[in-house]
């Protein structure tokens, strides 16, 4: 059992910063929330034919995504079960089946020993060494596993997030996105779970990006202002998943996009087709979410981001443009807006990752407590329990920590 | 087709790329824009072969973005680069080619050591190979693309705000 006493480094309005640099959390997180819960492994438009595959590190672990022979997807652990060496080394590909290296065993897609190199000296049944298969389950193409069967169901566990998912993949004419632009991997010398948190805190916009404001004519210039200015909220959807709705703010339709009607005619015609011309009016005016589902995946409006923990001090971003079935005239402009807010030499993040850093540092030289109770005079609860704030409030992130702490205490797996 | 040049052209190209390369290291912004013409392609692909209409690269700067680049680490607040990395770097085994259509192609390998001061104070490399097209301008030359080719593009890289 656990000796870590999470009930009192998470508290309703205060947070101890050794969550963010204790090794022992650290690896009681990798077990509790990486290989025992739900998490987010990839999208099934990146392994579109039979025998496609990807790799992801999911904790220590490397695992496979790989699109099987009756279309079906399984998520496999990447290690030969004789003498556990990696079976892909490339981060995606296609395959017929998985040949080790180092002895020759060949795996079959759905992960089944099918032969052994030399046979007369081996004398066990091959289906005592298929490759370990996780637990896996999907929403509209969003593939998420987990190497322990969870104990909270599929359903349960995406909760509010399916709505959240499908707001996304709605931006489509034909309600499906296509991650085929490529990975971007930022490294970031901070915490993993200072990404989550940093991505739905609509508190630090006028200062960390204070220079893109500045420099630039976009969006989010909208939101800087007096507090009684700002029309955008902030969201606690239950399950950890939380969302900075930006829409109230918004001043016309496609200023996500920061484009007009006029500019991109056709998709707002497709959309109309789909949707009629009421609901599409409102989609294409409240655009895609900025939402994060617990615990690695954040539909980031027209990106899709994972965070991945790569140690107590460190996490990789990755991000990856959000491409529209039936939109492609949408692409070009999609890849420079997703360039030029994620990755290492981007406007927004690179400014992100420097000012996490220095929080790692600095809450590396003590164990400060980080006060987490802006907003709690004033937020809303609806009938749903979904919590609603003015954008600067920290309900984001209280939905976040007080999710985490059920999860790390055992209350909830 | 694409030939090579004299050593004189050669010599007065590797003196501007030199010269671009000091005004980068030492964030000397409006002098490094002002070597850039309007049709300008700044670029750092993940990998080499990626199509930028195709595919995410770590930048693909129009002369417009390049200019928004600029004024942001001009405005004295982009934090990834407050203060600016220590850099230094070095530039070798150039190639130069002559192209049918009057410009240049120079390509080379760099070795880019960054000191990052801003947080955690890393001293970091960064090396690939740039791929520049240059035409004459006035008494010296003008870049049209600056391709940079990272040897770990496709990898997790750390913070790259600066002008590499």
């Amino acid at each position: 059992m656990s000796k870590i006493d999470y009930h009192h480094l998470i508290q309703e309005d205060k947070i101890h910063g050794s969550l963010y640099i204790d090794e022992a959390i650290y690896e009681d997180e990798l077990e509790k929330l990486f290989y025992s819960s739900w998490v987010f492994i990839g999208h099934e438009s990146e392994i579109k034919k039979r025998g496609d595959y990807i790799t992801r590190d999911i904790g220590r672990s490397s695992v496979i995504m790989v699109r099987g022979k009756d279309e079906d997807i399984q998520v496999i652990v990447n290690r030969c079960q004789h003498r556990g060496n990696l079976l892909c080394n490339e981060s995606q590909g296609n395959k017929r089946n998985f040949t080790c290296p180092y002895h020759g065993w060949v795996f079959g897609l759905n992960g089944d020993l099918l032969d052994v190199s030399y046979p007369g000296g081996f004398d066990k049944p091959l289906e005592e060494l298929n490759l370990e298969v996780l637990v896996t389950d999907s929403y509209r193409g969003f593939v998420f596993a987990s190497f322990k069967k969870p104990t909270v169901s599929f359903d349960d566990y995406l909760g509010h997030g399916k709505a959240l998912i499908d707001r996304a993949c709605n931006m489509s004419p034909n309600g499906k996105i296509d991650l085929k632009g490529g990975w971007i991997r930022q490294h970031f010398d901070a915490n993993w779970k200072m990404l989550p948190e940093n991505d739905t805190d609509g508190y630090h916009v006028n200062y960390v990006h204070q220079s893109f404001v500045r420099a630039i004519d976009s969006q989010y210039g909208d939101f800087v202002g007096a507090e009684d200015t700002i029309k955008g909220v902030i969201k606690n959807w239950g399950n950890g998943h939380t969302e900075i709705d930006f829409a109230p703010g918004y001043t016309k339709t496609l200023d996500w996009l920061g484009s007009t009607p006029e500019k991109v005619k056709s998709y707002v015609e497709s959309m109309t087709a789909t949707y009629g011309k009421e609901t599409a009016d409102k989609m294409l005016y409240d655009g895609p979410p900025h939402a994060c589902i617990f615990p690695n995946l954040f539909l980031a409006e027209m990106n899709i981001v994972i965070f991945q923990p790569t140690g107590s001090n460190s996490a990789v971003q990755w991000s990856t443009p959000m491409f529209l079935d039936g939109a492609s005239e949408l692409d070009f402009k999609l890849l420079r807006q997703s360039e030029g807010a994620l990755g290492p030499a981007s406007f927004l993040l690179a400014d992100d990752a420097s000012i996490a850093e220095r929080a790692q540092k600095a809450l590396g030289a003590g164990t400060p407590w980080c006060d987490l109770s802006r907003g709690l005079n004033r937020e809303t609860e609806d009938s749903d329990g979904v919590i609603t704030s003015h954008m600067t409030d920290e309900t984001s992130n209280r939905g976040f920590w007080h999710h985490y702490r059920s999860l790390m205490t055992g209350e909830l797996s | 087709m694409s030939t090579t040049v004299s050593a004189e052209l050669a010599k007065a190209l590797e003196g501007f790329i030199i010269k671009e390369a000091k005004l980068a290291d030492e964030g000397q912004y409006e002098a490094w824009e002002s070597l850039w013409a309007d049709d300008a392609v700044y670029w750092v692909p993940l990998r080499d072969g990626d199509d930028p209409t195709q595919q995410v690269s770590h930048l693909y700067d129009n002369r417009r973005r390049l200019a928004t680049r600029i004024r942001q680490l001009m405005t004295g607040y982009r934090y990834s680069q407050l203060p600016i990395s220590g850099m230094r770097r070095l530039i070798s085994n150039y190639e130069f080619f002559a192209e049918d259509d009057g410009r240049y192609r120079v390509e080379a390998n760099f070795f880019l050591p960054e000191y990052s001061i801003q947080s955690i104070h890393d001293f970091r490399i960064w090396s690939g190979r740039y791929v520049y097209t240059l035409s004459a301008k006035d008494d010296d030359f003008q870049i049209h693309t600056k391709k940079v080719l990272l040897v770990n593009g496709t990898e997790p890289v750390p913070t790259m705000a600066f002008l590499i």
